[in-house]
């Protein structure tokens, strides 16, 4: 169950190896299998189907009101008075005029988070796992947690255990006797059973009531 | 091209539209060209905070040419009917309906498979394995022919690594032989429950580990 990582012996293998850039390349680990070396594996990236969803009806509802209106008035019918309020509003308010630069600074924003939102993979509730054969692989956060509070729940002298993961490092701040190195070596390896494609920091901390906070570093 | 980057592509231009409106009228407003001492080119637009965002003269300057009219509309349309073919693409199914199934040793015999059954069988096969709770099985289109995408949620205590093997060479491996592909790429996501007996949070008190 405690899969000690085959990962260190290639990595100490390769490094008098070629200087160039050894964690890529996997022949120089010959006695390892190349499963467990840590392949460069992509952040899935979201299809932003919901951003592109509002975009698209944004922009339909103002081109659509504007293609009719146009239409309108060159088959003689008279301008809606939505189109001609706005002509007027945008021929008589001036640059340094609190609502349009309000306005634009609301545009800007709301570009730059669009940009954003091109550019930034997305999807940051999951971890990808290492794959397996033609399998690529994704954990959520939450069930990584999930994991180490179970795992910790189980252990002696855990009273009440908070943990808290970002996309890096996982922070455990546990109440009770126990001692924190001893519950860090039991979490890490319940983290190395996950087999993340990026391994997490782990860092285990006492929050004693009484003797104050001591640190476990990772 | 795959639907994601038709999305980015369109939501960086959109972007990019919106953000340069946006710099353009505040540098103007704010006189940032005055006070940086910047001088832009003749053609810049907006640069005084005491001109108009759009005067009349701006919005009707070509409008007795004879081809601003035909090309408003016709502009407008392509962006509307753009905008409908964005959005319906991103309700539309993203596999096939069907898929072919090699039928060796009968050549005149054309076989194709729903995709739902496929989804269905994939799903019993996943659903079976150990620790695993519920899952979900979709077949995509994807470059480099059909793709598996996978939700699985684990008992807890569940063993990631050996649900993605077990997929991999288990039902994974059993479709791709079944439809006589030589690769069948899936993407799994993995989700993991909770135990019961870690909910109440109240310091001081030692909770007893309940096995389900």
């Amino acid at each position: 169950m405690t899969e000690q990582t085959p990962g260190t012996p290639s990595e100490g293998a390769a490094e008098p190896g070629p200087p160039t850039e050894p964690p890529t390349e996997p022949s120089t680990g010959a006695p390892s299998e190349p499963r467990t070396v840590a392949a460069r594996v992509p952040r899935p990236r979201s299809a932003r189907t919901a951003a592109a969803v509002l975009v698209a009806t944004g922009v339909l509802v103002i081109a659509g009101a504007l293609l009719y209106d146009v239409v309108a008035v060159r088959t003689g019918h008279p301008a809606l008075r939505w189109r001609a309020e706005t002509a007027d509003e945008l021929a008589t308010r001036h640059l340094d005029d609190l609502w349009v630069l309000i306005g634009a600074g609301a545009a800007a924003l709301l570009g730059g988070r669009l940009l954003w939102l091109a550019f930034a993979p997305g999807l940051r509730r999951w971890l990808a796992l290492r794959p397996h054969g033609e399998t690529a692989a994704a954990i959520d956060r939450a069930g990584v947690g999930h994991l180490l509070a179970d795992r910790a729940a189980g252990l002696p002298g855990v009273e009440h255990i908070v943990i808290r993961i970002n996309r890096r490092r996982v922070r455990v701040t546990l109440v009770g006797p126990a001692d924190p190195a001893f519950v860090q070596a039991r979490l890490r390896e319940e983290l190395a059973r996950v087999t993340l494609a990026r391994p997490l920091r782990l860092d285990v901390r006492a929050d004693r009531p009484g003797s104050g906070t001591r640190g476990a570093g990772g | 091209m795959s639907r994601s980057t038709v999305n980015r592509v369109l939501l960086g231009v959109a972007g990019v539209v919106l953000l340069a409106v946006g710099v353009l009228v505040l540098a103007g407003g704010l006189d940032l060209y005055g006070r940086l001492g910047v001088d832009p080119p003749s053609w810049w637009p907006l640069t005084s905070p005491d001109q108009p965002v759009v005067s009349v003269r701006t919005r009707t300057r070509w409008v007795d040419a004879s081809w601003w009219w035909p090309a408003v509309i016709g502009g407008l349309t392509v962006l509307v009917a753009g905008m409908i073919w964005w959005l319906f693409a991103q309700l539309r199914r993203s596999g096939p309906a069907s898929i072919d199934v090699p039928t060796p040793g009968a050549p005149g015999l054309r076989l194709r498979l729903r995709t739902h059954a496929l989804e269905d069988a994939l799903e019993t096969g996943t659903v079976v394995l150990p620790e695993v709770e519920r899952a979900g099985v979709r077949l995509v289109r994807a470059p480099g022919g059909p793709r598996l995408r996978g939700a699985v949620r684990l008992t807890p205590g569940g063993d990631p690594a050996a649900l993605v093997e077990h997929f991999d060479t288990g039902p994974r491996a059993d479709a791709a032989a079944s439809l006589g592909l030589t690769a069948l790429r899936a993407d799994l996501r993995v989700r993991v429950l909770r135990a019961k007996h870690t909910e109440p949070r109240r310091r001081g008190r030692r909770r007893q580990p309940r096995v389900r």
